[in-house]
């Protein structure tokens, strides 16, 4: 009898701390689900940024480069401009009547970013750490080597570092780039112009005798004269991240970049057809002699989107 | 409406006519409140729809017809619904197998209702939290239903060992099932979603079968105001939860000027496009001027946890999971970023 009252008190006991267990459980989850989003979501951080309430976003973008960013027949064109629509729809400026193009040349991409003329620049713009105590980088979006390219006639002559060094070639890079200072590195003697278009110009016209640079540039190039120039791979040793440029006051501007472009990394990653794939074909792959792959986002913030809970795969 | 004929729960208590008459009003109450709440809400919501303003409500209610409007309630109100129902289900069984054993005591509100429904409608209500509460949250179902159907661990088996073994391996499946999820949580510093999800199933093992006396009369008069406080809290997001499908519509004001008007489509004619701004104000659009729209998510829907239990997003429920696999692909419109 005993035993049956203290099983049943035991019995009681459990069913209490059970009811009321439950009761708190259920009141923690329905006081949590009311509470403020851990996690910001992309319109929190959009609303931080210069950006919001812009009726257009600025985007400087390179006119002069074959493939990467140009301007021809009054389109804009090219794997940069491809990235920069991308990236400006899923900020809310979807079609070019939203953008506002702003063509930058190499060396005037970080002033134009310090002075406020664009909000974004997608330009072939290498993320150094010199470049990054002066403006924010999200990317990058494309490793690349730098390479030489010499035209057809030079092409058994000029085969190595070492004979970029003979005092006898002229050779000739733009200004401001990162290649200038990989040149200066390895002490070869070089002429800066504003554009590498202005080097390839110059090639045709004899004055200059090899042109340096990133190979993606020097890809559109020789997509524009491919019976004239020859692409000599030269083992420079470096690799360059290329990354869009936000001005250095918007972090929230910066993460948002970074977000999507890992948005359409891990897209690509999971087979899926991705923006990034899609600009890549339809501009520089015919023309790399390696294939290339989006490289992952570096320093991707946590956010929420709406489309989260769709299963990306 | 003619109320259901109750079932189960034979009042020894309080025989002849006065259990009968209490119990007829009790029932009257119960389907009193099923069926004015959804109504009253629907009404009040339009108002506040309207922004407060008459004559903003009068053209909504002009043009919401009173089908349409009970649908978007369901539609948004059904999780809301089917959580009363469950809490007071669950509760009024438990505390009515608590006052069984003590004579004389006066029955709770929730044990009277919950005697007086038939087993039909407490299972149909079981199947909506099933179909509509957030994935999340569906463990709690578990002892909810266990205590409302006061189902005990002996009904497995008859041989403790073989309970133990049967209860061991359910334990183990359930473990097996949401380990990715628990682990995924774990990382992500969500212990209450780790509670949520492991504390449940054992409280199930437990929660059915009578409470001592003392536990019983607070127990029932605070989980009573509780329940109902909590239902008023809870309804107050689903009063101002819109009626009609957030939009932005473009609107080319000028040659080469557009405008995004994000708001709610009200009504749509040969001449104009009746919107009611997010911000405010209902605004007749010419309907030759309207050069696109497209449908937009509100920021009520974002999630709020990045988790998923095998493909399952967390916050989903299991109809909009199911949903999700129909119709896979939902890339949120540009235009639905709109700012300003």
């Amino acid at each position: 009898m005993n035993q049956f009252l203290t099983r049943s008190r035991v019995r009681s006991v459990a069913t209490t701390l059970a009811v009321a267990l439950t009761l708190l459980l259920a009141a923690a989850a329905g006081c949590d689900s009311r509470q403020e989003p851990r996690i910001p979501s992309v319109n929190d951080k959009l609303r931080e940024t210069h950006i919001y309430g812009q009726p257009t976003i600025r985007i400087g973008v390179s006119t002069v480069g074959p493939l990467m960013g140009e301007l021809r027949d009054g389109t804009y064109a090219g794997f940069d401009i491809e990235i920069a629509r991308y990236i400006a729809a899923q900020l809310g400026y979807a079609g070019d009547h939203r953008i506002e193009w702003v063509p930058v040349s190499t060396e005037d991409r970080i002033p134009a970013l310090q002075g406020g003329s664009v909000d974004l620049v997608v330009s072939t713009f290498s993320m150094t750490e010199e470049r990054a105590k002066l403006v924010s980088f999200a990317g990058p979006y494309l490793v690349t080597t730098q390479e030489a390219m010499v035209p057809n006639r030079l092409r058994d002559s000029i085969r190595t570092i070492e004979d970029l060094r003979d005092p006898r070639y002229k050779v000739c890079t733009s200004g401001g780039s990162t290649t200038e200072a990989e040149l200066g590195r390895h002490q070869i003697r070089v002429f800066v112009v504003k554009e590498v278009g202005d080097c390839v110009e110059g090639i045709l016209a004899g004055r200059y005798d090899a042109v340096s640079s990133d190979e993606t540039i020097l890809a559109g190039f020789l997509s524009r004269h491919p019976k004239d120039f020859t692409v000599v791979d030269m083992p420079f040793g470096t690799s360059e991240q290329i990354g869009v440029g936000v001005p250095i006051s918007d972090p929230a501007l910066r993460d948002l970049v970074a977000f999507f472009l890992d948005k359409s990394y891990q897209q690509g990653r999971s087979g899926q057809s991705s923006p990034w794939l899609t600009a890549y074909h339809r501009t520089l792959g015919p023309w790399l002699r390696q294939p290339k792959t989006q490289p992952p986002t570096l320093d991707v913030p946590e956010l929420v989107d709406f489309d989260d809970k769709v299963r990306p795969s | 409406m003619t109320a259901p004929v109750a079932t189960g729960g034979d009042d020894v208590h309080a025989p002849g006519s006065g259990a009968a008459e209490r119990r007829a009003r009790a029932s009257q109450s119960f389907w009193a409140v099923v069926v004015a709440v959804p109504a009253v809400f629907s009404v009040l919501r339009l108002g506040v729809e309207a922004g407060g303003e008459l004559q903003t409500t009068l053209l909504l209610v002009a043009n919401v017809g009173p089908v349409n409007l009970l649908a978007g309630f369901l539609t948004t109100a059904a999780r809301l619904l089917a959580t009363g129902l469950v809490a007071v289900f669950a509760l009024g069984a438990v505390l009515g197998v608590s006052v069984d054993r003590l004579p004389g005591h006066r029955r709770p509100l929730f044990a009277r209702w919950a005697e007086l429904t038939p087993t039909w409608f407490v299972l149909t209500s079981f199947l909506l939290a099933l179909t509509t509460w957030q994935i999340l949250y569906l463990p709690l179902l578990l002892p909810a239903f266990a205590a409302a159907f006061q189902l005990r661990p002996e009904r497995l088996h008859e041989l403790a060992a073989a309970r133990v073994l049967i209860v061991a391996a359910l334990l183990g499946g359930w473990l097996f099932l949401l380990a990715p999820t628990l682990l995924d949580a774990w990382q992500q510093g969500e212990p209450l979603v780790v509670a949520l999800f492991v504390v449940p199933p054992v409280l199930a093992l437990a929660i059915a079968g009578p409470l001592p006396g003392a536990v019983i009369r607070p127990l029932a008069s605070i989980t009573q105001a509780a329940v109902l406080a909590m239902l008023v809290w809870a309804a107050l997001p689903v009063i101002s939860t819109p009626v009609l499908p957030l939009t932005v519509t473009t609107v080319q004001t000028a040659p080469d000027t557009t405008e995004d008007v994000r708001g709610h489509v009200v009504v749509v004619d040969d001449v104009s496009m009746v919107l009611l701004q997010e911000h405010g104000g209902v605004r007749y659009v010419p309907t030759d001027q309207v050069k696109a729209q497209v449908l937009c998510p509100s920021e009520g829907e974002l999630p709020r946890h990045r988790l998923r239990v095998r493909d399952f997003h967390v916050e989903d429920s299991l109809l909009e999971a199911l949903g999700r696999r129909v119709r896979p692909v939902h890339r949120i419109d540009a235009a639905c970023r709109v700012t300003g």
